[in-house]
């Protein structure tokens, strides 16, 4: 096991870091930027040092920064959190180089997950169902016209490289297939300087499910069941649940039996989420593989019993999983919000000092956040103050609680979504369970605040 | 080491450019650096010798021309005016580890009370296995090493303190 773990990130997930390895005994290394000289990643670490200024490409994208104050401060593994570094896999493989533990999947897993043509490549020979599109690369205009008329309009035009919405474009009819596909590609060159393009099939109402892995280094592969992300504003989510109120034990069977038959199948370690896209008639397809710890991982936690940090830790210190999927069993419902600093009507970013805080409380209600009264949010990072999880016995009863809690939740001094998630949570279709990715562009559109 | 000694290696160093010299016999170290500016000048007032040095400093030979202790109250009394006149302070550009020599065996590369020139190397701060050698970005005269040898240092830790010329 590892006896001093260092972490290359900041905020919330740095301080649940901290917590997991602290519950296993093992010591911590806080790095930080100037800006984060204050923050409680830094205080409740064992060590920490300071790596660079504000700006992440200095400080928590700077690797030679990380790996000396690795090996100043006597670490001998590295966790890298979420965003930041944690799907480079030039970055893993110097961690691996230097003689540290790397907390998370191979180098070769990170590689082949970070390009979207490779990593659905490679699941469709693993098994898992693809979208009707193009497959690979499309290398020309007249190839792209032929596989839309194939597939049927809508189709979805995306970038090779891109994630989290970017690069990406819908294309409803045949006249706009040209421009749109060079307005991608160039859009993509610029953002991620790769222009390469696939096409796949529009789905106008789907639902965003992702299945959590959990696989050792001995060939051992289970699912934690799934999550519900289609609350999402610009691709970017706001809320997730689990379990998904549109599956069934049936579905979710499936769902799992085949992500684990695939994750077995390229021999994929520690924990990852692949993400499906489940259409109107519950037919599931591959969109990506997450190859790190994700933001939302607590409502898989609340509803399991697992701590997914503690397992992603011990995992990379080559134990082995010493659970069967048979000895998972999910329990009640849990529900998470983000609360972001940004406004809850033009969700603009909204920085600055927070001069009072009173975070919910209760049976029920888990807080993963760094925010205190006299934080800053800082405007060099992303503007995710909280988390916000609660766990019920059913959804109706999550549904309940989150509310409570949202009403207990006082941040003064920054605008932050909260009022948002308030709305939400007595919106009938959210409370229906009967909504998919358009959810949030609907609320906003029939009841604009 | 005599003072005839130590003169004839001042004579015949004069007229060249060597700026240091470190010797060392036995017991006996010697760290001579020539140069302009009279750095201490009670020191050098107190030396019978008219010679360019700015400062002599020899360590472990106890007869030597160690700093009297009035100079060193001097030199105290001098660094605590000097944390409320205006000084500055070189930082660490990087998270590494502190060293004030080029390896142990040879003396660190300034001392306090020494005057630095634009350009003059500090220190260096090892990184990746990397020694980085740190150079002053402007003249001053050294008032404090604020971290110890062989000490982890963090981006923007204050590693020296100076005054200006």
């Amino acid at each position: 096991m590892f006896h001093r773990i260092l972490i290359a990130n900041r905020g919330e997930i740095a301080l649940r870091i901290i917590r997991a390895a602290h519950e296993l005994g093992i010591e911590t290394v806080a790095v930080h930027s100037t800006a984060d000289r204050n923050s409680l990643h830094v205080r409740f670490a064992d060590q920490s040092f300071c790596i660079g200024p504000p700006p992440s490409k200095e400080s928590y994208l700077n690797i030679p920064a990380l790996l000396s104050a690795a090996e100043v401060s006597g670490a001998d593994a590295i966790h890298p959190g979420y965003g930041f570094l944690s799907e480079n896999a030039e970055f893993a493989e110097m961690v691996i180089h230097a003689g540290l533990g790397w907390i998370g999947p191979r180098p070769e897993m990170l590689r082949m997950m970070g390009n979207k043509i490779r990593a659905k490549e490679a699941m469709k020979e693993a098994g898992l169902p693809q979208l009707p599109g193009s497959e690979g690369v499309i290398r020309d205009e007249r190839e792209l016209l032929k596989l839309a008329e194939k597939v049927g309009f809508p189709v979805i035009l995306k970038a090779a490289s891109g994630g989290g919405g970017r690069g990406m474009k819908i294309v409803r009819e045949k006249e706009q297939l040209s421009q749109a596909y060079r307005t991608a590609s160039a859009e993509s060159l610029a953002a991620f300087g790769n222009g390469d393009m696939y096409v796949e099939r529009y789905v106008e109402h789907p639902r965003h499910i992702e299945i959590q892995i959990v696989a050792d280094e001995h060939g051992n592969v289970i699912h934690l069941g799934e999550r519900e992300c289609s609350v999402q504003r610009r691709h970017q989510k706001m809320l997730e649940e689990s379990p998904s109120p549109a599956l069934n034990d049936k579905l979710r069977e499936r769902m799992g039996r085949v992500a684990v038959e695939a994750m077995k199948k390229i021999e994929y370690n520690n924990v990852g989420t692949i993400e499906f896209l489940l259409d109107e008639r519950s037919e599931f397809y591959f969109m990506e593989m997450n190859t790190r710890i994700q933001v939302e991982h607590p409502v898989t936690e609340s509803v399991t019993g697992i701590d997914l940090l503690k397992e992603q830790i011990r995992l990379a210190a080559g134990e082995e999983l010493g659970r069967t999927q048979k000895s998972i069993s999910m329990k009640g419902h849990a529900i998470e919000c983000r609360v972001n600093a940004e406004d809850p009507v033009s969700f603009a970013p909204s920085p600055g000092l927070i001069t009072a805080y009173n975070s919910p409380g209760g049976l029920g209600v888990r807080i993963d956040s760094a925010a205190y009264e006299q934080y800053r949010v800082l405007p060099f990072y992303d503007s995710m103050v909280a988390k916000l999880i609660v766990t019920a016995d059913s959804r109706p009863a999550a549904i309940m609680r989150m509310r409570r809690a949202l009403e207990e939740y006082i941040v003064e001094g920054i605008k932050t979504n909260i009022a948002f998630h308030k709305r939400l949570l007595r919106y009938e279709p959210f409370v229906q369970g009967r909504y998919d990715t358009r959810l949030v562009e609907k609320l906003l559109a029939e009841n604009p605040a | 080491m005599d003072v005839d000694k130590l003169k004839a290696i001042l004579e015949a160093l004069k007229g060249t450019d060597v700026t240091r010299l470190t010797w060392a016999a036995g017991e006996e170290t010697l760290d001579l650096r020539l140069g302009h500016p009279p750095a201490a000048p009670a020191v050098v007032q107190a030396m019978p010798i008219a010679a360019p040095v700015p400062a002599v400093v020899a360590q472990s030979a106890p007869a030597a021309a160690a700093p009297t202790p009035a100079a060193s109250a001097a030199a105290a009394a001098a660094a605590k005016v000097e944390s409320d006149k205006k000084t500055f302070t070189v930082n660490s550009p990087f998270v590494g580890t502190f060293y004030r020599s080029a390896n142990p065996e040879t003396p660190p590369f300034v001392d306090v009370g020494q005057q630095i020139a634009k350009g003059q190397v500090l220190c260096i701060v090892e990184a990746m296995k990397l020694m980085n050698e740190i150079e002053a970005e402007q003249p001053g005269k050294l008032v404090e090493v604020l971290i110890q040898n062989g000490s982890p240092v963090e981006y923007g830790e204050a590693l020296f303190r100076f005054e200006p010329v």
